[in-house]
Parts: C-alpha cells; structure tokens; sequence
C-alpha cells in the first residue's frame, strides 16, 4: 500500500538562542487525514505548526511539501493556512473583508470573491454575516470567520493552533464535532494543535505525542492510549496507575507483591519494567473476589462516575474510577482483566522520566 | 535574509549618527581655542574657565534648577491630586470633560500657552519674574503627571481598595498604604517628565519673563542671537553630561521599581 | 461623609483648570477684540483677512505639513526597525535622549554646522557639490524642525508596534501577502493610531514654531508662532497677537479632532 505523503520531516532541529525546542525530529503527514500535535506547553508542538507554515525556518534538517524542500519558501507562497490560537482576525476589516483577505491578496476578481466568501461563510454556519465587525463577534463566531479566513483559500493542508482552547467547555465540544465534520467534507489534511488529551482522543487520525523537542509516540488515539510507550505517555494522556514491576516470563509480570496473568511478551526474562492499568479498567469487588486488595482512602463524586483513592499495603496508590460506591477506610478488592496491564520498558521510561513536573497546561 | 539585515542596521546607525552628531559637535567644539564652530586649532579649557568665571550665567543656572526642582514638586502634588479627582469621578461626562480640559495644555503650542499667561499675569497684576516664571512651569507641568499618573489607577485593580476597606482601613489609610505606594512609579515618572519639560521650556518662560529674570533656555537664546560664542558650546557639554547622569539614575530607579512593582505585570 | 473626602481633590484641580485652562483661553479671546489703543474693534479680525496675513497662515500650514510629513516618512521606518532590534528598549531610550537636550542648544549647534565653513559645506565640498548658502533658507528650518521633532513621532509610532499583535502579521503573510501588502493592508492601518499621534505631536508644534525660525531661517520662514512673538513682545500689539492666536486655536482643535478620534 503506497502511501500519499504530502509533508515530511527529516531530522528537523529548531533553536532559539541556543535553546533546542525540537530535537531532530523526523514524520511523514499523509494527505486528507486528521493528525493532532499533542504535548504540554513548550513541548514543541506549536513549534512544529509554524515550520510547516513557514513563519520559521528549520535551524537543521529538511521539510518537504508534496516531495519538494520547502526550508526557504515564505509563508505567503505555501499551500497551508492556519487558524490561530487567538484567531488573529484583522481588527479594523469587517467579517467580509477577513475571510476575503487572501481572495484580494491574489488579485482575484470581486465577483468571484463575493461567491467564495459567501461559500465559505456557508461552510462555517455564519451566512449573512459578511458586514457585522469582528469585535460584535462571539468567541465561538470568531473561531468560525478564523476558519473560514484559512479554508477560503483552498489549502492542502489547514493548520491549527489550539484553536479551541479559548471557548468554553460546551461550546469547544460542538467545535469538535465540527471541526472533524469539516475536515470530512473538505477532504484535505488537518493538523491540529493541543494540549488537552481529550481532544485530541476525540477527534483525531493520528496523534503525535510530543515532549521535550521530540516525538514520544504516533499512532491512532485508540493505540496510543491502550499502549503508551512510556511513562510520559501514560501520564498525559488519560489517568493511569503506574507502578514499577518485573516482567517474570512472557505473559506473566509480577507488581504490587503479586503476579498476574498478562498478554505482554518480548521481554528479558526478570526484566524490570512499568506497569500502567487505566483507573476505568479496576472494578470493585468484594476484599476476597479481588486480584488485588486496597483501603479506600478517600472518595469523590464526578458525576458520571465515582473516583476512589485507595492504598495497598504496600503503599501504592491506586485510582480506581467506578460506577459503584464504596465507604471511605472500607476495605475493598479490585478485579482486572490481563488485557487491563499495559506493560513498559523502564528503558523508554527513563528517557524522560526527568520531565515529570512539565504537565502543566 | 543577511543582506537585507545589514539595510536595516544601516538605516538605524545613519538615524542615530544624524541624532548625536549636533550634540558632539557642540561638544567637540568646546575644546576648540579658535573661537569658532568650524577649524579645529587646538585643545583648551578657556570655555569651560569662562562659564564658571561668568557669575551672571551661574546665577541663571541656578535659577532653572530651582523653578524646575520646584514647579515640578508642586505641580506632581497637584497632578497626583488631579488624577485621583478624575479616577473617582464616576459620571462619564463629567469624566471626559475633565481629561478634555486637562488635555488642552498638553496639545497647545507653547506660544499660546507663553501669550496667555502673560495677559493673565498682566491682568492679576502678577510682577514678570520668578513668580511668573513658576507658576507658568507649575500649570503647564500638571497636566503631564496627571496622565503619568491615571494609567496606574487605572491599572489597580478596584478590589485592592475594597480589600483594605475590609481589613478595616478607613480613607487615609487606603490613601497612603495602598494607593499611593501602588502608583508611585507613576509619580516618578510624573515627576521626571515634569522635570525634563520644565529644564526644557523656552517658549513659555521666554513670553512671562520679565527683564530681571532669565532661564537658561533663555540666556542661550539671546547669546545665540548674537552668534557662536564657544561658552554655550562648554555650557552644553556640561548640560548633556548632567542629562546623562539624569538618564542613567532614572533608568536605574525605573528598573528598580519595576522589579518591585512589576513582578506580577511581566508576562 | 465618603464623598465630601473625594471632593477635596477636585477643588485644587478644578481651581487650577479654570485659572490656567479656561480663563488664558477667554483671556486670549477678549483681547483679541481691542486694538493697540485699547479701543473695542473687529479690526484685528479684518486685518487677519487681508493677503499678507493668509498668505503667512498658508506657509506657515505648508511648512508644518512638510516637517509633519517628512518626520512621519523618517519616524516610520526607524520605529519599525527599532521595534525589531534585541534591546528596543534602550535604542528607544538612546532616541528619547537627544530631546532631554535643550532644544535652544540642538538648534544652536545647527548655527555652526549649516555655517559657512561647517560640517555640512565641509561634506558638500567633499562630494564635489561646493559650498552652498545653508543657514537662513526653508531648507534649514525644516531640516533643523524636523530633526528635532523625529523623536517626538517616533516614540508613539513604536507604540503602536509594539501594540500590534504580531500573530496579525503572521496572519496574512499565511494568506499569502508579500511584506508590502503585509505592510500596506495590515501593519499601517493598525497603527494608524500612532501616526495620527505623532503627526498631532509634530503638526501643532510646528505651526507655532519662532525660535527655529529666529535662529535657523533668518525671518526668511514667518509662521503663526513667529507673527504671535512679533505682535506680543515686539510691537505689543496684544490685540492682533491674539487674534492670531485664536485662529491658532482654531487649527490645533481641528487638528486635534481629526488626528484624536481614537477609541
């Protein structure tokens, strides 16, 4: 199966002052799919996005743009537009004027840019109002004229920058729905910005889990939060419970005092290792049902579910989310399935095992 | 990409030699013995003797420090107390008018400002001289601190009055414990622009002074009147070092009270 | 009890508003109806009307409107780049400090090098052009303005820069405007705020402009300013100062709504 390229990256380095924020750093993009940059802030990301726009130019390395190196072509002469964290809507043009921005810059005939800007508008559910002004906008209304600003210009491929972090929580759930329902209709490469793991989750093809100037992960939502490389992975994206461990044999890994049935293999035999089991994939039982037993220590309601805090007796601290209540200082066990055990190499771990307190968003 | 960064470099470097080279010039020329602005014939002190010789020219010197040191204290009072009148001032309108009124000095040519105080002065029956001299530095300086200083009130958030009104403070208190020391870098800066503009004014202090009384602006008009006489050329030399040193210190103290004032403000 | 306290700021304000605001201004306009004699008149007012007084406001508005526009055409581009430098701050300070000199002692220094044998004849001869006549002709007043005025346009200008989000210009470069239309279409109206604020912190002023005038241009250059210094100090003929004066005040209004209608 050949695949249909449009952006690569090869051992792209970027730094400002001395100061790496991408670290040879080497991805192919392929056309029409949905790809999500996420990471912490400064992790390198948005870093990423203004490469491939063209606002910065690789300090090594080489991009290509549908198989051609593209380090020295300005923004103004790439096929890509961007939607901008804070929309960056020209202040003193009106609604119209925005989205027709790029139309006027090519020169395009007004006839025509009325027809395409009306379209566009259309696209983003913002008919009739090409004469309203930017600061009458809603945040929500602001996002779409942004996105119909980029999509107006036919690009091959539509950045965005975090551009939902500004709404609200209902607001910025529809926008997802949105978005990804766009990105369907237009058929062209979305690459998307975030630092929040559920969005990310929700509305991608691919994601790239970023820390640190590097990849650490690529791969569908569904591969990357069952099996995270490592720990940094497994800490960003969703909650999990990690606790060192060692991997007997294949299939079978031993971790809080106990061994366990697993469907890992590949490992030395002994090998130390990481284990994360995800908090919705612990269910309460009875002490004696259990494969593992815990007190609970504390008990919060979220509403869909309940989120116990609990020790075992050799200290470790286990998240457990369930639909079932339990009483604070009560003594419960906890059954998991072996496909729940997510085992890590300590190898890939410890890469960056130094950057725990970077979470920050 | 290189080569169009040299352009701008060079661009900027002309704009500054163009900006300094008046100044060294007149500093140049202070060391000349030949008397003149142009021919260079030897190096001489002879100047810089006959300024500190020139009883007259120290007096004068004297004379602006005083006016500005004073007319900018007064009129930073003044302003201070102009910009908490207008930040508590709640009707729009009102609001406006006196931002408008407080504005008129600050567009108006100094020509109009010098013809009229001198028919007010005239018509109070106020002596053309010192007095006359003050006052006028006074009004026109505080409309300045005013808008040095209402952008930090502005900037203060309103609950940090109603905090210290909760922890039991009554007016003055808020006054002077956290008003005030909130906008002091404001009062600063009021101070030194009031400062600058006072050393600086010739216009206005031209039209309200009267025969007896002179500023160094002043002074420096009438010798230049009369052609090149290298005394103003030390007398600058002199002035542009005290500027420096005025610069240097402010910058210092700005960026000490940023540091103290600032900590939340940098991004 | 509260508001009697705040009222008590209001009253050296307002008190020092209407001395220094209000009553010069009503001052300037009752003189302007009293001849030299301290005769009641409108005479002032035809005499403003005759052809040697509009042909002085005209040139005095034309020479204010060369100095703004070469000032603004300088001002620009030096803002810009400074706003690009690593230490802006202290560039900005290095062109603020020239305006801390007394402005007698900048123009005074133009008297030794536009002389006759001074620095600028000394480059012209250099060049091959040879000497010229530089001091007491329109060219030197409106170099000598202009270069003093520079800082005063720059200064709001960086501003405006500095104000500007830069994600704007990262905006429509990604529309695929060149630098030009980058420049022309976004950056320019977007500071246009700070142009109008310097072209009035340049444009009132040099209307009004004497000393330069006095020193530089040798009465070749008569402005609004220069004629108000003549009539007060000179002829004391308050009454036509005044007059003058108050189609001053007309200007700088005009000038102020045109170039003050910021949000």
């Amino acid at each position: 199966m050949s695949k249909d390229v449009i952006i690569r990256f090869e051992h792209v380095t970027k730094q400002y002052d001395g100061l790496v924020v991408l670290d040879d750093v080497s991805f192919e993009i392929e056309r029409g799919k949905f790809y999500t940059l996420l990471g912490p802030s400064g992790c390198g990301k948005t870093t990423i996005l203004r490469l491939i726009a063209g606002f910065i130019e690789p300090t090594k390395g080489t991009i290509y743009f549908n198989g051609k190196n593209i380090n020295h072509v300005p923004a103004n002469k790439r096929q890509v537009n961007t939607v901008f964290q804070d929309y960056a809507l020209f202040p003193h043009l009106n609604v119209f004027e925005n989205v027709a921005f790029g139309l006027r810059v090519k020169k395009m005939k007004y006839a025509d840019i009325q027809e395409k800007v009306a379209e566009a508008l259309r696209f983003v559910n913002l008919e009739g109002y090409e004469h309203r002004e930017i600061r009458e906008m809603s945040g929500g209304q602001r996002q779409r004229v942004a996105i119909a600003r980029a999509i107006v210009n036919e690009p091959e491929v539509l950045l965005l920058d975090e551009p939902l972090s500004a709404l609200d929580l209902k607001l910025r759930t529809e926008m997802q729905y949105e978005l990804r329902e766009l990105q369907r209709r237009l058929g062209i490469t979305f690459i998307f910005v975030t630092h929040d793991q559920e969005e990310a989750l929700a509305m991608s093809d691919q994601i790239f889990v970023l820390h640190k100037g590097k990849i650490q992960q690529s791969g569908t939502p569904k591969d990357i939060y069952d099996e995270p490389v490592n720990r940094f992975v497994a800490d960003f994206i969703g909650e999990s419970n990690i606790l060192p461990g060692t991997m007997i044999a294949d299939f079978l890994v031993e971790f809080a005092g106990k061994r366990f049935e697993c469907v890992d293999q590949g490992f030395y035999p002994n090998e130390p290792v990481e284990v994360v089991i995800r908090p919705e994939d612990l269910e309460i039982t009875t002490r004696d049902q259990g494969k593992l037993q815990v007190r609970v220590d504390s008990q919060l309601f979220r509403g869909v579910h309940y989120e116990l805090c609990c020790y075992d007796q050799h200290g470790n601290e286990w998240l457990v989310h369930s639909t079932k209540k339990a009483e604070v200082g009560e003594e419960i066990g906890l059954y998991f399935e072996p496909e729940a055990i997510h085992v890590m190499r300590v190898s890939e771990a410890q890469e960056v095992s130094d950057g725990e307190g970077s979470d920050e968003t | 990409m290189k080569r169009k960064v040299k352009w701008d470099n060079l661009y900027l470097i002309i704009m500054f030699v163009i900006l300094y080279t008046p100044i060294f010039y007149l500093i140049y020329y202070s060391f000349n013995s030949g008397g003149t602005m142009h021919h260079f014939q030897g190096f001489t002190l002879e100047w810089y003797k006959e300024v500190f010789q020139d009883t007259r020219l120290l007096i004068i010197v004297l004379n602006t420090f005083v006016i500005a040191l004073l007319a900018s204290a007064i009129s930073t009072i003044l302003g201070v107390m102009g910009a908490l009148a207008i930040y508590y001032v709640k009707k729009r309108r009102m609001k406006n008018l006196l931002l408008t009124l407080n504005n008129v000095l600050i567009v108006s040519p100094d020509v109009i400002i010098g013809a009229s105080f001198l028919i007010l002065f005239t018509i109070i029956g106020i002596q053309l001289g010192f007095t006359s001299v003050l006052l006028s530095h006074i009004a026109f300086s505080v409309p300045i601190v005013v808008l040095m200083v209402l952008p930090k009130l502005q900037e203060m958030s309103p609950t940090l009055i109603d905090a210290a009104r909760d922890l039991g403070a009554n007016q003055w208190n808020v006054l002077t414990k956290v008003i005030l020391p909130f906008i002091t870098p404001g009062i600063f800066a009021g101070f030194f622009m009031a400062l600058t503009y006072s050393l600086d004014d010739f216009a206005v202090t031209f039209f309200v002074t009267g025969n007896g009384f002179s500023t160094l602006s002043v002074e420096i008009y009438s010798r230049a009147r009369q052609g090149i006489s290298l005394s103003i050329n030390a007398l600058s030399t002199l002035l542009f070092l005290f500027t420096v040193l005025l610069v240097v210190g402010y910058y210092f103290i700005s960026q000490r009270s940023s540091r103290l004032y600032g900590m939340g403000g940098r991004k | 009890m509260k508001h009697n306290t705040r009222n008590v700021y209001l009253i050296p304000y307002v008190l020092w508003i209407v001395l220094f605001v209000v009553a010069p201004i009503l001052l300037i306009l009752y003189y302007s109806f009293f001849d030299i004699e301290g005769q009641w008149t409108i005479a002032n007012y035809k005499k403003f009307f005759t052809p040697i007084y509009l042909k002085m406001t005209f040139s005095s508005f034309w020479y204010a409107f060369l100095i703004t526009v070469f000032s603004l055409l300088i001002a620009y581009p030096t803002a810009y780049l400074l706003t690009k430098t690593k230490h802006k701050q202290l560039w900005l300070l290095l062109i603020i400090l020239p305006t801390w000199v007394n402005l007698l002692l900048k123009v005074y220094a133009f008297l030794g090098i536009f002389g006759t044998y001074g620095l600028a004849n000394a480059v012209l001869e250099a060049l091959g052009v040879g000497t010229k006549q530089i001091l007491f002709t329109d060219f030197s007043f409106v170099f000598v303005s202009v270069y003093i005025f520079i800082p005063f346009m720059v200064l709001p200008i960086f501003n405006a820069l500095e104000e500007l989000n830069p994600s704007l210009v990262d905006a429509a470069r990604d529309l695929g405007a060149s630098a030009w239309t980058t420049f022309r279409r976004v950056v320019f109206p977007l500071t246009i705020d700070g142009v109008k604020a310097g072209c009035q912190a340049v444009f009132i002023p040099a209307l009004s402009l004497f000393m330069i005038t006095r020193l530089i241009a040798g009465n070749r250059v008569i402005t609004l300013g220069t004629a108000i210094e003549e009539h007060f100090l000179v002829t004391q003929d308050w009454g036509m100062g005044a007059t003058i004066a108050v189609f001053l005040i007309i200007a700088m209004a005009i000038v102020v709504i045109i170039t003050g209608n910021r949000k």
